[in-house]
C-alpha cells in the first residue's frame, strides 16, 4: 500500500481523534480538576446527542403548532439550535449529578466510580424508555453532508465540520482553563483546597460549574458525534471507553496529554483500520498498554491522588 | 467475627446458606418462579463471591471481570468440541484459561491499585470482549457458540445425568459448597490475612516485608479462575456462550451485585446480592422493562447511603445499631506469621 492511499485513512484518523479528544477533555476536566471519575460522561453524552435529535427532528412534547412552525425552519437553523441548546439541555443532569457526588468527596474515589457507574446504566436505562432501544439517523444540513473530491479521493464533507467544531471547543477550554480567572481559581482549588477556600473562594460553587462545563461538553460532543456514529442506546460506552483510555494514555490532569491521545489514538485506529478494518479498534487498547507498561503515568501525566 | 484470630471452619452463616439453597428446587415454582433461575443465581452467586476476593477482600476494583466469566464458558465450550467431551476435563479447561488470562492480565496490573487498577482492568476486559466478538471463526462472533451440551457428570462408580434444570441445580450447588468453603479458609488463610493488609495499607504491608506484588497478582489469578469455572457451568447451564457477558456492562453487574449485597464487610453479601438482582429482574422485570432503571437507582442510593449492602442494614438491625463501623480501623493488630 503506497503512502498516498494511507493518506484518507491518516486523515480520517485525525479527524476521529479530535472528536476523541474533545470526549476525553470533558472527562479530564472532572478527573484533573476534581479528582473524581465520571463514569457518566458518556451518558451525559449520549444524552446530548438523544436531545440534538428530539430538537433536530421536531420531536419535542410541544404543542403540534409549535412543533409544525418548527419543523419549517431549515435544517441548517434547527442543527445550529441543537449544538447550542442540546448542551444546555443536558447541564441540569450534571448538576443533579454533582449533588450526588458531593456525598462521596474525601471518601476513596472507588466510591465516585460506583456511584457513576450507577447513574450511567441509569441514565442508560431511562434513554431506553423514553426513546426505546431502535437506532436514530441524524439528519444533516445538506451544505455539511454529502462529499467533496480531492486528490482524486472521495471525502465525507461533515467529518471536517464535525473536526473543525471539536477544534473551536477544545479551544475554547484551553481559554478557559489557561487564561482566565475562574480557569485559575479551579486549577488552585485542586491543588490546594484549603487554602483557596481560606481566601474566600467558595469552592463548593466552583465545583458545580465545573461539572456543567464538563457536563456541557460532553453533550457538545455528543451533538457533532450523532451524524457519524448514529444514535443508540448504548452510545454512552461507546464514548466513555475511548475517552477513559485517552486520559491514561495522554497522563492524567494534562490538557495537551488528552489533546494529544485523542490524537494518536484516532491515528492508529484509522491507520490499522486500513489494513485491517475489522481489529482496528482493538489497536488502541494495545497502543494503551503498550505506552502505560512503560510510562506509568501516561505520556504527560502528574503524579496525582489517584494513585495514592 | 473479623477480629477472631482462629475462624471455624464451618460456621452457622456458611451452613444456613448451603441449606437454604438445597431446599430452593421443592419451591421455587410454588412461588412462581421456575427452575432455572435457582441455576442462574447460583452460577452468579458463584461469581461474585469468586469477584468479591478482588473487591472487598483485596480492595483492588476490577471493572473486567466478565472477560474471565466469557473465558470460561468459551473455553467449557471449546474443549467439549475440539478436546474431550468429559465434564470435568471441560470444567478444568475452563478455569484454567481463565486463570492463564488472569496470569497474563496481572503481570501488567498487578503494581498499581485504585482507580488506575480500575482503568486498566476496563482496557484487558474491552480487548477480550473485542477478541470473542471479532473470532468468528473460534467463537462465532455475537452469533455465539452454539450447542454446548451438559455433559454427565461421571463419580467412577456412577453417573448423573445433568440435562434437567433440577439435577444441574444440584451439581452447581456441589460446586458451589466446595468453591465457598475454600472461598472461607483462603480469606481467613494466612494469605488471606496478608490480602486483608494489603487492602488496608499497601505500603505498610510492603514495608512489613511482604512482597506486595506477588499477593495481588495471586489474589487476581485465584479470583479469575474460580470466575472462569462460573462461565464453564454458565455455558453449561445456557448451553452455549454469548460475548455479552464480557462486555462492560456484565463486568459492572457483579461489580453491582457484590456491592449491593454487602461483599465490602460480609463474605456471603455477593450471595445476597447475585439472590437480590436476579429477583430485581424477575420480578420488577414482569412489571417493567426498565428494570435496570430502578436497580440502578436503588444501587446509587446503597452506594450513597450504606455502601455496606443488604449484608450491612442486616447486621446493622441485628446489632441494635444504626451506625456499624464499613472496614476496620487502619491499624492493624501486628501478627506472628
Amino acid at each position: 500500500m503506497s503512502l498516498l492511499n494511507l493518506l484518507p485513512h491518516l486523515l480520517n484518523g485525525i479527524a476521529l481523534g479530535l472528536l476523541f479528544s474533545l470526549i476525553a477533555l470533558g472527562f479530564m476536566l472532572i478527573l484533573g480538576l476534581m479528582e473524581q471519575i465520571n463514569l457518566a460522561h458518556g451518558s451525559l453524552f449520549a444524552l446530548g446527542a438523544y436531545f440534538a435529535y428530539a430538537i433536530c427532528g421536531a420531536k419535542l412534547p410541544l404543542p403540534p403548532d409549535v412543533l409544525v412552525a418548527w419543523a419549517g425552519v431549515p435544517l441548517g437553523l434547527r442543527f445550529a439550535t441543537a449544538v447550542v441548546v442540546a448542551p444546555i439541555l443536558v447541564a441540569p443532569f450534571g448538576i443533579v449529578l454533582e449533588r450526588l457526588m458531593r456525598r462521596t468527596y474525601g471518601r476513596d474515589p472507588l466510591y465516585g466510580l460506583l456511584l457513576t457507574f450507577g447513574v450511567a446504566m441509569v441514565l442508560e436505562e431511562l434513554i431506553r424508555v423514553v426513546w426505546g432501544t431502535r437506532d436514530y439517523m441524524m439528519p444533516v444540513p445538506r451544505d455539511m453532508s454529502g462529499g467533496f473530491i480531492m486528490l482524486d479521493l472521495i471525502w465525507s464533507t461533515y467529518r471536517f465540520w464535525a473536526a473543525g467544531m471539536a477544534v473551536v471547543a477544545m479551544g475554547a477550554v484551553w481559554f478557559i482553563v489557561e487564561r482566565t480567572r475562574f480557569g485559575a481559581m479551579v486549577k488552585a482549588g485542586a491543588h490546594d483546597s484549603e487554602i483557596v477556600q481560606a481566601l474566600g473562594i467558595d469552592l463548593t460553587r466552583l465545583r458545580v460549574w465545573v461539572f456543567v462545563l464538563g457536563t456541557m461538553l460532553a453533550a457538545f460532543a455528543g451533538v457533532i458525534m450523532a451524524p457519524l456514529w448514529g444514535i443508540r442506546p448504548h452510545m454512552g460506552v461507546d464514548a466513555v471507553v475511548p475517552a477513559f483510555l485517552i486520559i491514561v494514555l495522554g497522563g492524567v490532569g494534562s490538557f495537551w496529554g488528552a489533546a494529544l491521545g485523542g490524537l494518536l489514538v484516532g491515528m492508529v485506529v484509522g491507520l490499522s483500520g486500513a489494513y485491517a478494518s475489522e481489529w482496528s479498534m482493538l489497536s488502541m487498547y494495545l497502543l494503551l498498554i503498550a505506552v502505560v507498561t512503560f510510562r506509568a503515568r501516561g505520556l504527560f501525566g502528574k503524579k496525582s491522588v489517584l494513585e495514592a | 467475627m473479623a477480629a477472631a484470630r482462629t475462624v471455624p471452619s464451618f460456621t452457622p452463616a456458611m451452613l444456613v446458606t448451603w441449606i437454604l439453597f438445597a431446599t430452593v428446587p421443592f419451591w421455587i415454582e410454588r412461588v412462581g418462579l421456575y427452575q432455572y433461575l435457582g441455576v442462574e443465581i447460583l452460577i452468579f452467586a458463584l461469581y461474585a463471591l469468586a469477584y468479591n476476593l478482588v473487591l472487598g477482600h483485596a480492595g483492588l476494583p476490577s471493572f473486567g471481570h466478565g472477560a474471565f466469566f466469557g473465558i470460561g464458558a468459551y473455553a467449557f465450550g471449546l474443549a467439549q468440541s475440539n478436546v474431550v467431551p468429559n465434564l470435568w476435563v471441560c470444567l478444568a479447561v475452563a478455569a484454567g484459561a481463565a486463570a492463564i488470562a488472569g496470569a497474563f492480565v496481572a503481570l501488567f496490573i498487578s503494581h498499581r491499585r485504585g482507580i488506575y487498577y480500575a482503568l486498566m482492568t476496563i482496557a484487558f476486559g474491552q480487548i477480550f470482549w473485542f477478541i470473542a466478538i471479532k473470532a468468528h471463526r473460534i467463537t462465532g462472533g455475537e452469533d455465539g457458540l452454539l450447542k454446548i451440551e451438559r455433559l454427565p457428570a461421571s463419580l467412577g462408580i456412577t453417573t448423573f445425568n445433568l440435562g434437567s434444570n433440577i439435577a444441574l441445580y444440584y451439581f452447581v450447588l456441589a460446586v458451589f459448597a466446595v468453591v465457598s468453603f475454600l472461598l472461607w479458609r483462603l480469606v481467613h488463610s494466612p494469605f488471606g490475612r496478608v490480602v486483608k493488609a494489603i487492602k488496608q495499607n499497601e505500603t505498610r504491608a510492603r514495608f512489613v516485608g511482604y512482597d506486595v506484588w506477588r499477593y495481588k497478582a495471586a489474589v487476581l489469578v485465584v479470583s479469575t479462575t474460580l470466575s472462569g469455572l462460573a462461565g464453564g457451568l454458565f455455558a453449561m447451564a445456557q448451553t452455549s456462550a454469548f460475548p455479552d457477558v464480557m462486555s462492560l456492562h456484565y463486568s459492572g453487574y457483579v461489580v453491582m451485585m457484590t456491592l449491593v449485597g454487602g461483599g465490602l464487610v460480609s463474605f456471603w453479601g455477593p450471595v445476597i446480592g447475585a439472590v437480590a438482582f436476579f429477583l430485581a429482574r424477575d420480578v420488577i422485570g414482569s412489571f417493567t422493562t426498565g428494570w435496570m432503571l430502578w436497580f440502578g437507582l436503588s444501587f446509587v442510593v446503597l452506594v450513597l447511603f450504606k455502601p455496606e449492602g443488604i449484608a450491612g442494614i442486616f447486621s446493622g438491625v441485628m446489632n441494635g445499631r444504626d451506625k456499624i463501623v464499613p472496614r476496620p480501623a487502619a491499624a492493624p493488630q501486628s501478627q506472628a506469621r
